[in-house]
């Protein structure tokens, strides 16, 4: 564990150089924010209404939360990066060091954002406040939960995305998959909440990882309930395995086949 | 009239300096500092029609920034140059009709392609008709032997064959001045001496004159009659080879081998190089000493083994650069 | 001059034809990158539908129109990636000293920096497009108006972005700006332009110029105005002589690798 805690930290730390891009970057951030804001007071004629059981302050503290974890993962870089190990047999290299690709990855990856993580979260903030004067219903109990599962969505996100990069064993060109995972996780998951699909959607959508990778935090923090936390909670464990098992399935194949290949 | 006339060029730039750590790149962000750095300062000369001139330095001497401003990437702070009575910095396009450059260090060919269809972008570049084109491949497909591999894609060529190309390419539309930098470097000694034989080849069959960059004491020993040396951005040197050679060749360096131990001082006109007790190492001045005196010195019949000879070109030039004259 | 210019244009085009055969070595990947940017844009269909089911109009927009602003969006997008690829990492370029080959060439160095590249995906933006006329209604005019604004915007995009990344002839770290200014077009060129108020709506005919690109282009598919066709026109024109202005003043700056990149 303690090589990996390293990976992360030297990470953290080269990215400190990186300070002034990460600010730059939210402004990014802000613009899709600030359409969604648009939209939103567009389609809310007035405070009080309630769509599909969000108020409009609701909805739009949703997108605040999971835009963050959609920028902040915006993970084509990590997807590319793995890809090129793959394909320049760096790969095959990693094999007989003593830690775990995925591993070293993860972490590597955790470290990259974790100085923008943090950024985008107090700026997101104070934003949010400015645009709506006025935080959701929180308790401690509630931020923890928040965190804990942003934290959760985070690490199962990155599975995602080296599964999707290590897909590269097999396609030339994984980056495609990788667009359309992300659009996905956007249209499906972040402009919106589940509950603005028709029912039929809804109920597939709540047994996909758009429920714990974007969704879960998000409705934790405009509408915390224990039992929603206990259902999001379980869910994001039952996810990380599978997307761990996925990631290292894969992995293991994939450099047997670079092996029969001679890399 | 000098094909190549440099005055007074000058040229510095402004290098951001960043402090260590967070601190310091925060610093850098808010209130970066600069220091100005003199690149070419205050540079003078001319190069006829047709000479083949080795244009070196150490590394960050200025070299590259006047090969630059000579061929119009960049623009000089002051000072004025004109190649072929052009001025690079007017008639940037102009020029570029004229000249040929060779970067040995940056492709300027597609990699995919073959070196044929590469050419065939080249004459389009400099707008030679088709005919033209195919004539002149044909004609530097012979002088440069490249049949073995025109039709090649040249990802898939060596480094030496991938070099002949670059200088084919950049010879494509008869230029009058070629610029050179380091064109061999990288490359194995069969190769390096087989550009060479072609370069100058090509100098003698189009009277090419060649502008010469190269760390490679061999390039310029056999290529050039006429040494530029630039050192801190300013001309250290320019003479003929001969001249640079002469001024040197006073020195000689004699290696003894001997039966028994000699103690031997420096005297005037005889420098100990190397004392290793057995084996020596001198330096004579034959202005003011003969060899015949340091043999005498060392005494005859004491040496198992002896070598004379003259101080190599690489460690005249090391020399130089380190005095900087 | 007038021969000036058409031999610049046959070396434009040969190099992006060479750049186009060298993404064609391979087939396979080509031909996904441009099938999946289809269903990459095809996805926003779903965010509308969405929107359209709680209310029937968005600042005057009904679901057909907003196809159809995507359609535009994405092919002006593509025309821009696509034949301009390189002019999105300009500054890369600057700053490595990859202007160099360029500028020993006989011909326009701009031009040259942008063309040595294609993005093949992008043609999948271009295709897009034309499906969602299809779905619009395709009809002559329509087709013309559709290919004529891909071309406009693309080139609006393509100018922005070169004098966003000229910047780092003059200043060091202009690539997320650049980036910015990029992500800012393409952002709002995907929503209708009635669910913005004041400023913001003065912005996007001013600085952020989605609406001359967008906007008015989606007026005149909707009811032909040739005062509205020349604006748009006159506009491109406009940004395109400023970009070649501003990059032809930035490279009296350029310092090539300087003495910053160690040659080794």
């Amino acid at each position: 564990m303690k090589k990996y805690l390293f990976i992360f930290k030297s990470e953290v730390m080269s990215d400190m150089q990186y300070v002034f891009n990460t600010f730059v970057g939210f402004i990014g951030y802000f613009i899709l924010l600030f359409i969604l804001f648009n939209l939103y007071s567009y389609l809310y004629t007035d405070s009080s209404e309630i769509i599909n059981g969000y108020t409009m302050n609701q909805m739009i503290w949703y997108v605040i939360v999971t835009e963050i974890l959609w920028t902040v993962l915006s993970g084509k870089r990590l997807c590319r990066k793995i890809s090129n190990d793959v394909k320049s047999g760096n790969i095959a290299y990693n094999m007989n060091k003593p830690y775990s690709y995925i591993g070293y990855a993860l972490f590597g990856y955790l470290g990259e954002i974790f100085i923008k993580a943090i950024t985008y979260v107090v700026l997101a903030a104070i934003m949010g406040f400015i645009f709506l004067g006025s935080f959701p219903n929180l308790s401690i109990m509630s931020i923890l939960a928040v965190l804990l599962t942003g934290v959760l969505a985070t690490v199962i996100s990155i599975m995602f995305i080296i599964t999707i990069g290590l897909l590269s064993f097999y396609i030339e060109d994984s980056g495609p998959i990788y667009w359309v995972y992300s659009k996905l996780i956007l249209v499906l998951g972040t402009i919106f909440p589940i509950e603005y699909f028709p029912i039929g959607v809804q109920k597939v959508l709540s047994y996909s990882p758009i429920y714990v990778v974007s969704y879960g935090p998000a409705k934790l923090f405009v509408d915390f309930s224990f039992d929603t936390f206990k259902n999001i909670f379980i869910y994001q464990l039952i996810y990380l395995l599978i997307a761990y098992l996925l990631a290292s399935f894969i992995y293991k194949k994939g450099v047997k086949k670079l092996n029969v290949n001679g890399g | 009239m000098g094909i190549i006339e440099v005055k007074k060029l000058s040229k510095t730039f402004k290098v951001k300096i960043k402090e260590k750590g967070l601190k310091g790149s925060i610093k850098s962000i808010i209130k970066p500092k600069y220091k100005t750095i003199s690149a070419v300062n205050d540079v003078n000369f001319e190069i006829e029609k047709g000479e083949i001139i080795a244009f070196i330095g150490p590394n960050g001497a200025g070299k590259s920034t006047t090969i630059k401003m000579l061929t119009g990437i960049l623009y000089p702070d002051a000072g004025s140059i004109k190649v072929l009575d052009i001025d690079p910095i007017k008639d940037r396009k102009k020029l570029a009709y004229q000249i040929g450059t060779v970067f040995g260090q940056k492709e300027q060919l597609w990699t995919h392609l073959t070196p044929y269809d590469n050419f065939k972008f080249f004459g389009a570049i400099y707008d030679i008709p088709e005919s033209r084109v195919e004539k002149k491949i044909d004609e530097l497909r012979e002088l440069f032997e490249l049949d073995e591999f025109i039709n090649t894609p040249v990802r898939n060529l060596s480094l030496g064959q991938r070099i002949r190309c670059e200088i084919v390419a950049s010879l494509i539309h008869e230029p009058k001045v070629l610029f050179l930098d380091e064109p061999t470097i990288g490359l194995d000694p069969v190769v390096k001496e087989n550009i060479r034989s072609l370069i100058k080849r090509m100098n003698k069959e189009y009277k090419t004159t060649i502008f010469l960059t190269s760390h490679d004491v061999g390039d310029i020993e056999k290529l050039c009659k006429r040494v530029i040396i630039i050192n801190n951005g300013m001309v250290v040197l320019d003479d003929t080879m001969d001249n640079l050679k002469y001024h040197y060749l006073n020195k000689k360096i004699v290696e003894v081998k001997t039966k028994e131990k000699v103690n031997l001082d420096d005297t005037d006109g005889i420098t100990v190089l190397k004392d290793k007790g057995y084996n020596l190492k001198l330096e004579v001045d034959i202005t003011k000493k003969s060899v015949t005196d340091a043999i005498k010195l060392l005494n005859p019949d004491n040496i198992i083994d002896i070598n004379i000879s003259n101080i190599p070109l690489e460690d005249i030039i090391s020399s130089i650069y380190k005095e900087g004259i | 001059m007038l021969m000036a210019v058409r031999n610049q244009f046959k070396v434009s085009l040969l190099s992006i034809k060479y750049a186009i055969m060298r993404e064609l070595l391979n087939k396979v990947t080509f031909v996904t990158n441009i099938v999946f940017m289809i269903l990459n844009n095809a996805s926003f269909i779903i965010q509308w539908v969405v929107l359209f089911s709680i209310k029937d109009d968005f600042g005057g927009f009904g679901l057909k129109d907003v196809l159809i602003l995507w359609g535009l969006s994405a092919m002006a997008y593509g025309f821009s990636r696509f034949f301009f690829k390189k002019a999105f990492s300009l500054s890369e370029t600057i700053n490595t000293g990859k202007l160099d080959s360029f500028l020993v060439q006989p011909k326009n160095v701009l031009l040259s920096a942008i063309t040595t590249d294609v993005e093949p995906s992008a043609l999948g933006d271009i295709l897009y497009g034309y499906i969602i006329l299809f779905i619009y209604g395709m009809n002559l005019k329509n087709f013309i108006l559709l290919t004529i604004y891909g071309m406009t915007g693309g080139l609006v995009l393509t100018s922005i972005s070169v004098i966003l990344n000229s910047l780092s002839f003059w200043f060091s770290k202009t690539d997320v700006i650049a980036d910015t200014g990029n992500s800012l077009m393409i952002n709002f060129s995907t929503y209708p332009d009635g669910i913005f108020k004041g400023v913001v709506k003065l912005m996007l005919y001013t600085i952020v110029p989605v609406g001359i690109v967008v906007y008015i282009p989606i007026q005149v598919i909707i009811e032909f105005n040739i005062i509205k066709l020349s604006i748009t026109i006159l506009f491109t024109i406009f940004i395109v002589c400023l970009a070649f202005l501003v990059f032809n003043k930035g490279l009296k700056k350029y310092s090539s690798t300087n003495l910053m990149v160690a040659r080794i």
